[in-house]
């Protein structure tokens, strides 16, 4: 794994994308060369001393040549709703963090032959690097996307851009796609067991609120497929020194921060 | 990239209760694991000394989730001491802070005296650690931890038994949990402390009014970070005063400005703990600082600092 780098990063955008979700663009051009997709970075937010702990933000896309990666995030917190105020200045940002999705070690290897990725609300951006690797290296995979209304579901385009069948989309509003939450579009394509070219999916990657991750597990897992997911918990330190955001998996207890953020679903204890 | 603090002709070396330190500054346990997950940002034979996260004689597990709940200039915690046993520090943390060239404080927790006691025998078979440091202050585990470290009697019991066990610097981290810790820090030294560190977290709450919960899943933790730095202080001064005891002062140390004003208030060495995850390359920072001050005021060895309050 590349070494960790506290970078100092220039806001060169940040602004509004749909409700509460804002795209912000840094010029970090160390992590921005090293991040694998499903990593992220540990942000000291300046401005707001009070607050004195870093918030994870995972790579939504990145620019290697530019230097530059992108993050979406939803304003929800007293610090994340500060932060679209920051149009200029500096973070540190430390990473790149975490574990990579294993999607292209498993194609490389053969367990993997089509893969699909699932993303509920800002759980979209995580997978999003990872189906330009997948793109890229022209390796086939479906994307089922969920948001609660049509302008929530941002990064569509971009992921149209990139699969070769649109993604299959579901609004909790019935505004765009499916009416209803994203499980029954998960559930359709993997109890048909196989798509246009008969190949089945034996890789599923989701990554979402915790409810919906869970149930995505069990679909897979049912489906016979291989499936991770990203959870992140609430962290202090972001390098795996303090021990606050472990989760609890059938080998004990492991750090979110760098044992995942990306987990095996059969390896999550649920609580 | 690594870090070290900068060349300077101030002299740094403190003795820390017969444990030679090439600078005053270490990192508090619990908040730096054994200095490997920094390794990326600092040099660790380049502080003080690495104190490590809480050892005990077989793993711990730790406290439910959530662990921490961010607080104004603050945190709390409630990690719940989660560490993989002695064996694990001795095979693989310790001969690694050993090959890196680092100094090793060992934090030694237990549930009972006994633990305490068997916890520094295994580490004296190895003979890898440079000091200990008895944890008889933390707020996040229902026996051992901060129930012994308000009891003075239990404190001379336990801090006895430590020093039986060895000959190495024995310090003794005390908590702030007490209506009056010269009393227990008066106890610790009596029964043979060589030094005393404090302090340990504040046990605190946090409430989400909007889901009428604690924010923590054992619902009190331990508050630490700038928010603490003004009661530290002041312990640290009362503690100075009532007992002739090194200290290791901590809480809330996030600059060299803030680890003079513990040395001034009669701190030999000091901590650097919540500040690690403000900035991973804090404690370089607090030494470089001190280093500052020290050029500016004219300060030719940092010994000249310990206890110098005019007051």
């Amino acid at each position: 794994m590349a070494p960790l780098v506290n970078e100092h990063a220039s806001i060169l955008q940040n602004r509004p994308v749909g409700p509460g979700l804002h795209l912000l663009q840094l010029h970090m051009p160390v992590i921005a060369r090293q991040v694998q997709p499903g990593q992220f970075v540990h942000m000291r937010i300046p401005g707001r001393e009070g607050h004195i702990l870093r918030r994870p933000f995972s790579i939504y896309d990145s620019d290697p040549e530019a230097g530059t990666c992108e993050i979406l995030y939803q304003a929800v917190g007293s610090l994340t709703s500060y932060l679209p105020s920051l149009q200029e200045g500096e973070v540190e940002a430390i990473g790149p963090v975490g574990r990579t999705w294993s999607a292209l070690e498993r194609f490389r290897e053969g367990s993997a032959t089509r893969a699909l990725l699932v993303g509920g609300g800002v759980g979209a951006a995580p997978l999003h690097l990872l189906a330009r690797r997948l793109s890229e290296a022209r390796l086939p995979f479906d994307v089922v996307l969920g948001a609660q209304t049509r302008d929530a579901l941002v990064c569509l385009p971009r992921y149209e851009r990139l699969c070769a069948a649109a993604p299959a989309c579901s609004t909790d509003d019935g505004s765009f796609g499916f009416a209803g939450f994203c499980t029954p579009l998960v559930e359709e394509r993997l109890a048909k067991g196989c798509t246009a070219d008969g190949n089945p999916y034996d890789y599923v990657a989701v990554c979402g609120p915790e409810p919906l991750m869970r149930i995505v597990c069990g679909q897979a897992e049912a489906a016979g497929a291989y499936c991770e997911l990203s959870l992140e918990k609430r962290m202090a330190c972001g390098v795996g020194a303090c021990l606050s955001c472990v989760v609890e998996t059938v080998h004990g207890k492991k750090r979110s921060c760098v044992d995942g953020p990306i987990f095996d679903s059969r390896e999550v204890v649920w609580a | 990239m690594t870090r070290k603090p900068r060349e300077t002709s101030v002299r740094l070396a403190v003795d820390l209760g017969g444990l030679p330190m090439a600078n005053p500054v270490t990192t508090a346990s619990g908040t730096f694991a054994a200095g490997r997950e920094y390794a990326d940002f600092v040099d660790v034979s380049s502080l003080g000394a690495v104190t490590t996260k809480g050892v005990s004689l077989n793993g711990w597990e730790g406290n439910a989730s959530p662990r921490i709940a961010e607080t104004p200039s603050g945190m709390l915690n409630s990690i719940g001491l989660q560490n993989p046993g002695v064996a694990h520090l001795i095979e693989c943390d310790l001969p690694w802070l050993a090959a890196a060239g680092a100094k090793a404080i060992v934090n030694v927790s237990g549930h009972s005296f006994r633990e305490y006691v068997e916890v520094i025998e295994a580490l004296e078979a190895a003979g890898t650690a440079d000091a200990y440091e008895v944890n008889i202050s933390c707020p996040n585990v229902d026996a051992g931890g901060m129930t012994l470290g308000t009891d003075p009697a239990s404190v001379q019991t336990v801090v006895s038994l430590c020093r039986e066990a060895t000959d190495r610097p024995l310090i003794v981290k005390l908590t702030p949990n007490v209506t009056d810790i010269c009393e227990i820090a008066r106890a610790a030294a009596s029964a043979g402390a060589d030094a005393l560190s404090l302090i340990n977290t504040l046990l605190g709450m946090a409430i989400d009014a909007r889901s009428r919960r604690p924010v923590l899943a054992r619902a009190v933790g331990g508050l630490s970070g700038p928010a603490v730095k003004p009661v530290a202080l002041r312990m640290v001064w009362q503690v100075h005063q009532a007992v002739d005891l090194p200290l290791l002062g901590m809480g809330g140390i996030c600059t060299g400005t803030d680890a003079v004003e513990f040395m001034l208030a009669g701190a030999t060495a000091v901590a650097v703990g919540t500040a690690n995850f403000m900035e991973p390359a804090a404690a370089v920072d607090v030494v470089d600082g001190i280093i500052d001050y020290c050029e500016q005021q004219g300060v030719a060895d940092v010994n000249e600092l310990i206890g110098g309050l005019r007051c």
